[in-house]
């Protein structure tokens, strides 16, 4: 008789220790595990460079579109992550350029109902966009369309108008026009408890109004990792950790490219939440539950403390 | 067990269905009209049913206009209609808000159409939102705007100026206000415009906000009963002597078997016969709901029955 279904192990000490020596490859998330807003989360940088130094393969991996990988290696920089480059970064923006320019080997324009950083990632691996020009005269009554629309890729945009969604919903009446979205995320998370309306949102309106459902780049979907094994060696999900904030996102990511999953409480998901999700009769549930739990990424420190220490 | 359903109604079998009920209630777009065309002889039937002393009412999810506004596109379209026989879901919310929710003197945010606002204003409902909203600032200003402490609920109608700052006020509101009640007037996917165009209805922008703030709103409109209600409680309905007709099974024949109605299916409009027969067949309890009783090409084909 197979026993409760397990997972959310709190592991910390020679455990964490045993487990890191385990694996060649960790992928973080950032937003609520390295940093919140401009405020690295206390020992994140350490214990980041520390990685990096004892030879692992250290790659970044979020939802968050909203900045292009340059300026994801600032903020690397400014926050006091040393050595970060840009081929470790996987953004949800970035990765929707490949995945249009690489899979799908797009041939017409993509209308872009997101941010600018979304736009200048296509822009830099050449995927035409439709331009955002705003025509002063256009109404629901008589809007023009591009010509060559070959798919709709919806993000984060905070200049989302009906009439944009309106554009969209036209385009995609046409079956071989793609419909990709960078991700679910329903809200995403500022400090202090803030939350903001998500791409997850902007796609659900879009998946209504055209009674179709997106393809989804981001976490929880398989195709950043599917990116990440293209562009590195010897990527074996065996060797893989996924570290994360959310469950439905990050732990779900781990779980779908069967890797091993550890969440930590700095973020938006809590211990009770993973409990509930293990604990639940519904066996799908249980990919949302992480195999480990640490309160920090910090509780890392003491593994290269150690290390640091045996080799003096 | 009643086979005998989705029935074509021609010929003999009409007039006995039109004699064994009291009120007709029609949906407007795809029934009566089509943007801003009239149905082909739609006019004579209305006018005919109610000569025969039939009482004849207008449910519509349309939310872009006031009973005001819908009567003066009825007159200039030949329909004979006065503002009691017209349910919109501007004034049908705007009752909900009043009557369920007991808003009267008390204020909304609104995600909607000057009509809406005009239906909300009528019953003593004031509101904040209405018009462009586009955001400003960064981040975290977005996340801390000003919210308006009289607030009691967050009211999602088609807005043509729907922004993600709308989008995110709406969200502001649900998570920081306590209480705040979320009502929608209807989940249509898509809206009939003037001209025949149709553009993404109400049920996109309200599953926007639903999904940023993870919670369902209640709605009012089609197929939820509360505008047949909304009829019946101001003329005395007999829903075993009342017949529904629509061109939508999702919206107007789901209605109309919620409420123990009569269901007829005119062919102008949305939903096709295959569409009936394919839930018919489907043997899921659920989708026998949107099984007409009868169906007609056009209502136009009541006509012969109602002369004769």
């Amino acid at each position: 008789m197979a026993g409760a279904f397990k997972g959310c192990q709190k592991i910390r000490g020679p455990q964490l220790r045993n487990l890191l020596e385990a694996k060649d490859f960790i992928l973080l998330d950032c937003d609520g595990v390295l940093w919140h807003g401009e405020r690295a989360v206390t020992g994140a940088a350490t214990v980041v460079n520390s990685m990096i130094r004892n030879g692992k393969n250290v790659v970044f991996v979020t939802n968050n579109c909203t900045r292009p990988r340059e300026k994801y290696v600032h903020k690397f920089s400014r926050l006091g992550f040393t050595d970060v480059m840009l081929e470790q970064i996987f953004s949800s923006s970035y990765c929707s350029a490949l995945y249009l320019r690489d899979v799908v080997k797009i041939t017409g324009q993509v209308f872009v109902m997101g941010c600018e950083a979304l736009r200048s990632e296509l822009q830099e691996a050449g995927v035409p966009c439709v331009e955002d020009a705003e025509d002063p005269d256009a109404t629901i009554y008589n809007c023009p369309l591009a010509p060559d629309v070959k798919a709709v890729l919806v993000g984060h945009d905070d200049k989302m108008t009906f009439l944009k969604l309106a554009k969209a919903s036209c385009y995609l009446k046409d079956p071989d026009c793609l419909f990709l979205a960078t991700d679910i995320d329903p809200w995403h998370p500022l400090s202090g408890g803030r939350i903001l309306p998500g791409s997850g949102s902007l796609t659900a309106a879009l998946e209504v109004s055209s009674g179709r459902k997106a393809t989804v780049i981001g976490k929880p979907s398989r195709f950043m990792f599917e990116c990440i094994s293209s562009q590195f060696e010897g990527v074996d999900p065996a060797k893989c950790l996924m570290i994360g904030d959310r469950l439905e996102t990050d732990m779900l990511f781990g779980a779908n490219c069967r890797l091993d999953t550890m969440l930590t409480l700095t973020g938006v998901s809590q211990t009770k939440d993973a409990e509930e999700y293990r604990d639940s009769e519904l066996t799908t549930n249980h990919s949302f539950v992480p195999d480990y739990i640490v309160d920090s990424i910090a509780d890392f420190l003491p593994a290269f403390e150690e290390q640091d220490k045996q080799s003096n | 067990m009643s086979g005998s359903k989705c029935t074509r109604l021609t010929g003999a079998l009409v007039k006995p269905v039109l004699d064994s009920v009291d009120s007709v209630l029609f949906d407007c777009d795809g029934v009566i009209w089509r943007g801003d065309q009239a149905i082909p002889g739609a006019s004579r039937v209305i006018n005919l049913l109610k000569e025969s002393g039939k009482k004849v009412f207008f449910v519509t999810n349309n939310s872009t206009k006031t009973r005001k506004m819908y009567v003066e596109k009825m007159t200039l379209m030949g329909f004979n209609a006065t503002e009691e026989e017209v349910f919109g879901t501007a004034y049908c919310s705007a009752m909900y808000l009043k009557n369920e929710c007991k808003l009267e003197g008390k204020k909304v945010y609104l995600i909607g159409s000057s009509a809406m606002r005009d239906e909300l204003q009528a019953v003593g409902i004031q509101q904040t939102g209405v018009g462009e909203d586009h955001i400003s600032g960064k981040q975290m200003d977005w996340a801390n705007v000003d919210l308006n402490p009289e607030v009691k609920a967050v009211v999602v109608g088609f807005d043509e100026h729907f922004s993600y700052s709308k989008l995110n006020r709406a969200l502001q509101y649900l998570v920081q206000q306590p209480g705040c009640l979320f009502v929608g007037t209807n989940r249509d996917t898509r809206l009939p415009l003037e001209g025949g165009k149709a553009v993404p209805g109400t049920g996109c922008l309200l599953q926007a906000v639903e999904t940023a703030a993870q919670r369902q709103a209640q709605t009012v409109g089609k197929p939820n009963r509360y505008m047949f209600d909304c009829v019946a409680s101001q003329f005395g309905v007999d829903p075993g002597r009342c017949l529904m007709v629509g061109d939508r099974l999702d919206t107007d024949i789901m209605l109309g078997s919620n409420c123990g109605l009569k269901t007829l299916l005119t062919l102008t409009g949305v939903s096709t016969v295959e569409d009936a027969e394919a839930h018919q067949k489907s043997g899921c309890a659920e989708r026998q709901g949107m099984v007409p009783d009868y169906y007609v090409e056009s209502i136009a084909d009541l006509l012969p029955a109602l002369q004769g």
